[in-house]
């Protein structure tokens, strides 16, 4: 199962238009519970000083929402 | 006077030598497989139909993000923006299939209102799949064109051109499209062309939705996410048959210079 960083809704606004490293960005998205989530690469790899706190995160398991279908 | 033409050092093609400048590109490995790569394409009379190039040499975000046809940190120099989490090493982009893409800012319409073009990534692994996903994973992608997999059809790609869906055996190398004229396409599946044909009515406009790398991106909408590493990827003016053949053949020969070739 992937893990991913579970953020508050403060946490998430925070991190909108953010980097975590030179070259890129959070993209703080919702899982099946529409808690706001974040990838354990972003946690991991995140270099900007700002943002050190999502190396603390609470892992928990990733539900991904159903996806929605694409147009044919 | 004896002149030593090596204490000058290499001289790299033009361009070639625009992207090492630009981006801070170092290695001889990597330099001399640009560089070979440029003079092949031009060579082959494919570098200038390219809008964008995408090698994905260096192993890092900061170097993964140029477009070799325009090495630029702009927007409008179709350079990369990446979100979400990926991967970088010397063997191409990984993006996460949970929330990473890439941002080319290129629509379709910068090349042609016409819908003619071309397009293609190179993909070095297999697709996984999320637990709820049932249509995921893409190299490439706007809402009108794309190249995608499927779990129900896990060693398909599918390649779209306006309303024209054609499913081809495989998920890796090169994968590439092109819409010749109003009513031929061509596809590259590795080394093998496939032709086919298409109604006019079909082509399509596309001056909103740019193409995401990684994942599909319905006017910034954002989903379907990939799982597939990207070690090249272009788009640009339609390419001819034997244009699509050259270009697989450069396209391998450069990754095989970087030992990283599928």
């Amino acid at each position: 199962m992937i893990q991913v960083g579970l953020l508050t809704e403060s946490q998430k606004d925070s991190l909108v238009g953010q980097l975590y490293d030179e070259d890129s960005y959070f993209n703080a998205i919702q899982d099946a519970n529409d808690d706001w989530i974040i990838s354990i690469e972003e946690m991991e790899f995140c270099v900007n000083p700002e943002f050190q706190w999502v190396k603390d995160l609470p892992l928990i398991d990733y539900k991904p929402k159903p996806e929605p279908p694409i147009e044919e | 006077m004896i002149i030593n033409p090596y204490s000058f050092g290499v001289a790299y093609d033009p361009d070639a030598q625009a992207f090492f400048t630009a981006s801070g590109l170092t290695g001889a490995t990597n330099l001399n497989a640009v560089n070979q790569l440029v003079l092949d394409l031009k060579a082959a009379s494919i570098w200038t139909k390219m809008k964008a190039i995408y090698p994905f040499v260096g192993g890092t975000a900061a170097l993964h993000k140029w477009n070799l046809k325009d090495p630029q940190d702009l927007d409008a120099a179709f350079r990369l923006v990446f979100n979400g989490g990926w991967t970088h090493s010397s063997t191409g982009a990984l993006p996460n299939g949970t929330n990473g893409y890439a941002d080319t800012f290129f629509k379709t319409d910068d090349v042609t209102t016409t819908g003619l073009q071309s397009y293609g990534v190179y993909l070095r692994t297999n697709p996984t799949f999320a637990v709820s996903t049932t249509e995921a994973s893409t190299g490439l992608r706007n809402g009108i064109y794309w190249i995608r997999v499927t779990n129900s059809l896990p060693t398909t790609s599918n390649i779209r051109s306006g309303n024209r869906n054609e499913n081809i055996s495989g998920v890796t190398g090169l994968i590439g499209h092109s819409r010749s004229t109003a009513t031929q396409w061509y596809v590259n599946n590795n080394s093998t062309i496939l032709v086919g044909t298409i109604s006019a009515s079909t082509l399509t406009s596309e001056t909103i939705r740019t193409f995401s790398l990684g994942a599909y991106n319905d006017a910034g909408i954002i989903s379907n996410f990939s799982t597939q590493q990207l070690a090249f990827a272009f788009y640009g003016e339609p390419l001819l048959s034997s244009e699509m053949t050259n270009y697989y053949t450069a396209i391998q020969t450069f990754q095989t210079s970087l030992s990283r070739q599928v």
